[in-house]
């Protein structure tokens, strides 16, 4: 072999495999680089919840015991004078953001497996019916005051009667990618947009300020988008195994259950955690919906900052409880998310 | 069981790729759908498991019509081309499937799956995933699950299409004698015609969605129904030549062969097989031609001629050794030639 010099040697992959020692060093430095500028935040977060708070005000104090003495003050704070008004709101944040999240997961898995599977042809007819009966029940109910339940049956009869024999003579139909459009279109405003009617409509039922309406509010929030990533999932499952369950005798229910969910787990996993770190963030609609039964975590920290100006010390604590359970999450779910569940499936 | 197809058509939209298909197949045979990619041969075969709905006609499997029928109620077994094995089970769980469906006691599911295993020597993979399989195992496995419940009729699409040529030969003839074992009538799609020759009972060939012919594989060569067949079935495929008939003979460019009994037509045309003619002298030929190339594939030589424009095949011994562009003369067997009619592709009989 012809000599090289060190400097050659460098830029060249000492085999097909590996990576030639400069590149590798340039990998490592924007890896660790990029770790750095991700984790310092965690840091930080962290030791500033040990810090009295004139230490954080002298700042920057980077290593305890060294720079500064710990405290746990804050800690103190947060469980023991606190107490309850901490713990409340963690409880209401795991029930809320888990119970949204397996609802949402659920049923939208269940609307992404038939969009992928069931073509749906809705005429063009029957949705203008129902819009047009739906404006004509409210415009009647408001102005002329006839009770609701009464107005809504005749609506509906009638509408059972226009999708029957109205809308068929529209040629013009909905296929599944208009349905799936209109649902992504849901997220499409931003939900400062929304936020008031929702507000305006649990007050009117009573709801605010409760579990169910935090639940339904995420659920509905986070719906379009597990639809969207669950459908890419289920159209990536040969649909060669589905045919065949069927005929070795599975229902569909059956074999939604015992070969497409487990085949499509990693999206699930994946899935199920993006979902529920955006609903236990959330903090916009909560601040509205809910004042002080229904309270999450978001709200408690964003109240930290209070007419003495913001206690960076009291927040850490809070985000380091809040950033906890989504870690461990992440663990668990982290070896479901693996790839080349399919390898095997279809052909050789 | 007997499988009936009664004038069965298959439409999407204004489409239709299924047109009016009548067959009978009887309880144990192994019929062979054979057909070009797009000819309506899978449709009809997911029309027999029901993944596909039948637009018109009926199907009858055993003495039941199932043309509305589900395909879990049907009882069919079905090897796909992409074997569709379940990725996230094993070997065994893949091949009891089906009867764990059934709800079969633990026990006896055990026994069905090794004896099945067994069929096709699967029983020391049991436990491995599919994706430690070969191609031609996985494919094992797919058969083990059609066979392990005793099904009405075993549908195949193309099940070996996914082989290499020499697994593809082994499974050939594992499958024929399974087959023959388990006497369950078989409905087989392929686009190979050896597959198809060599396995089946009876042939059907399809072309267009049109059935044009079903019989016996020796049937079909000596006798195609149709210019399609003869040219679709045998390789290197049936010479046809454009002549006229008048006076008892063909006449084609470049020569004639005496043909007797066939009346006399404008545009016939004139079919031959490679084997059933002969390479002789320029001057005692009943054709002239000049060799266009010989291809000598070990046991024989694969002479193309060219008559004109047109292509001729002969097949001689691994001997022959003459070279390109020399003028030659073939002699062609009357008995064995056919004629089809120039427009409709018919079989024209004397």
């Amino acid at each position: 072999m012809r000599d090289r010099s060190l400097f050659q040697r460098m830029f060249e992959p000492p085999s097909l495999t590996e990576m030639a020692p400069a590149s590798r060093l340039l990998t490592y430095a924007i890896l660790i680089l990029w770790a750095i500028v991700v984790l310092f935040p965690l840091y930080w977060v962290f030791i500033t919840s040990f810090k009295l708070p004139f230490q954080v005000n002298d700042g920057p104090d980077f290593i305890p015991f060294v720079d500064y003495q710990p405290s746990g003050h804050a800690w103190r704070y947060i469980f023991v004078e606190l107490g309850n008004d901490t713990l409340r709101p963690y409880m209401n944040s795991v029930i809320i953001a888990l119970t949204s999240t397996v609802l949402a997961v659920t049923i939208g898995s269940l609307a992404a497996y038939a969009l992928v599977r069931i073509q749906y042809n809705v005429k063009i007819g029957t949705v203008a019916g129902f819009i047009v009966l739906l404006t004509a029940t409210v415009f009647a109910i408001t102005r002329f005051g006839t009770p609701w339940h009464i107005t809504a049956v005749i609506a509906l009869a009638l509408f059972f009667f226009f999708a029957t024999s109205f809308g068929r003579h529209f040629k013009r139909s909905l296929g599944n990618n208009d349905i799936l459009f209109w649902i992504i279109s849901n997220r499409i405003l931003p939900p400062v947009v929304a936020v008031l009617p929702i507000y305006l409509m649990f007050q009117r039922v009573g709801l605010l300020d409760t579990h169910v309406a935090m639940i339904a509010t995420y659920m509905a929030v986070n719906l379009p988008i597990v639809v969207w990533l669950m459908r890419d999932f289920f159209a990536g499952i040969p649909i060669d195994l589905e045919e065949s369950a069927e005929i070795d005798g599975a229902s569909r229910i059956r074999i939604f259950a015992t070969i497409v969910l487990p085949l499509a787990r990693p999206g699930l996993a994946a899935t199920f955690l993006l979902v529920l770190i955006l609903a236990w963030n959330e903090y916009l609609l909560a601040l509205f919906i809910s004042t002080a039964d229904a309270q999450t975590m978001p709200l408690l920290v964003a109240a930290q900052n209070a007419t003495r100006g913001p206690q960076w010390w009291y927040m850490s604590v809070l985000i380091v409880i809040m950033i906890a359970p989504i870690i461990l999450m992440t663990i668990l779910l982290q070896k479901h998310i693996a790839r080349g569940l399919m390898v095997g499936a279809v052909k050789g | 069981m007997r499988v009936q197809l009664k004038d069965i058509r298959k439409s999407y939209g204004s489409l239709e790729v299924v047109k009016g298909l009548n067959l009978d197949i009887a309880e144990g045979e192994f019929l062979v759908l054979l057909g070009e990619s797009g000819c309506g041969k899978s449709t009809a075969l997911r029309m027999i498991a029901g993944l596909e709905t039948i637009t018109q006609g009926s199907l009858m499997i055993g003495d039941r019509d199932v043309t509305e029928v589900l395909p879990k109620y049907r009882n069919v077994a079905m090897v796909f081309q992409s074997y569709a094995l379940y990725p996230h089970m094993t070997v065994a769980e893949n091949i009891g499937y089906p009867l764990k469906l059934q709800k079969k006691p633990k026990d006896e599911l055990k026994k069905a799956v090794l004896a099945a295993a067994a069929k096709v020597h699967l029983e020391d993979y049991l436990e491995r995933m599919p994706r430690q399989l070969s191609g031609g195992q996985r494919q094992r496995v797919a058969l083990a699950r059609a066979m392990v419940r005793t099904p009405s009729v075993f549908l195949m699409d193309e099940p070996l299409s996914n082989l290499d040529a020499k697994l593809r030969g082994v499974m050939r003839a594992e499958l024929k004698r399974l087959q023959a074992e388990l006497g369950v009538t078989t409905v087989y799609v392929t686009h190979d015609q050896i597959e198809a020759m060599t396995l089946a009972h009876r042939v059907a060939v399809m072309d267009a969605g049109v059935l044009q012919q079903v019989a016996p594989p020796k049937e079909i060569y000596d006798n195609p129904a149709t210019r399609f067949v003869a040219r679709f079935i045998g390789s290197p495929a049936m010479n046809i030549v454009t002549g006229s008939v008048a006076d008892g003979t063909v006449a084609v460019r470049d020569g004639s062969v005496p043909l007797e009994r066939f009346a006399p037509r404008e545009r016939v045309s004139f079919g031959f097989r490679p084997e059933d003619c002969n390479l002789v002298a320029p001057e005692d030929g009943m054709l002239k031609a000049r060799i266009f190339s010989t291809e000598m594939t070990g046991n024989e030589t694969i002479v193309t001629c060219a008559i004109g424009e047109d292509h001729v095949v002969v097949r001689m011994d691994k001997d022959f050794d003459m070279e390109a562009d020399e003028l030659v003369g073939i002699d062609v067997n009357p008995e064995k030639a056919r004629l089809f009619d120039y427009d409709s592709g018919e079989r024209v009989h004397a």
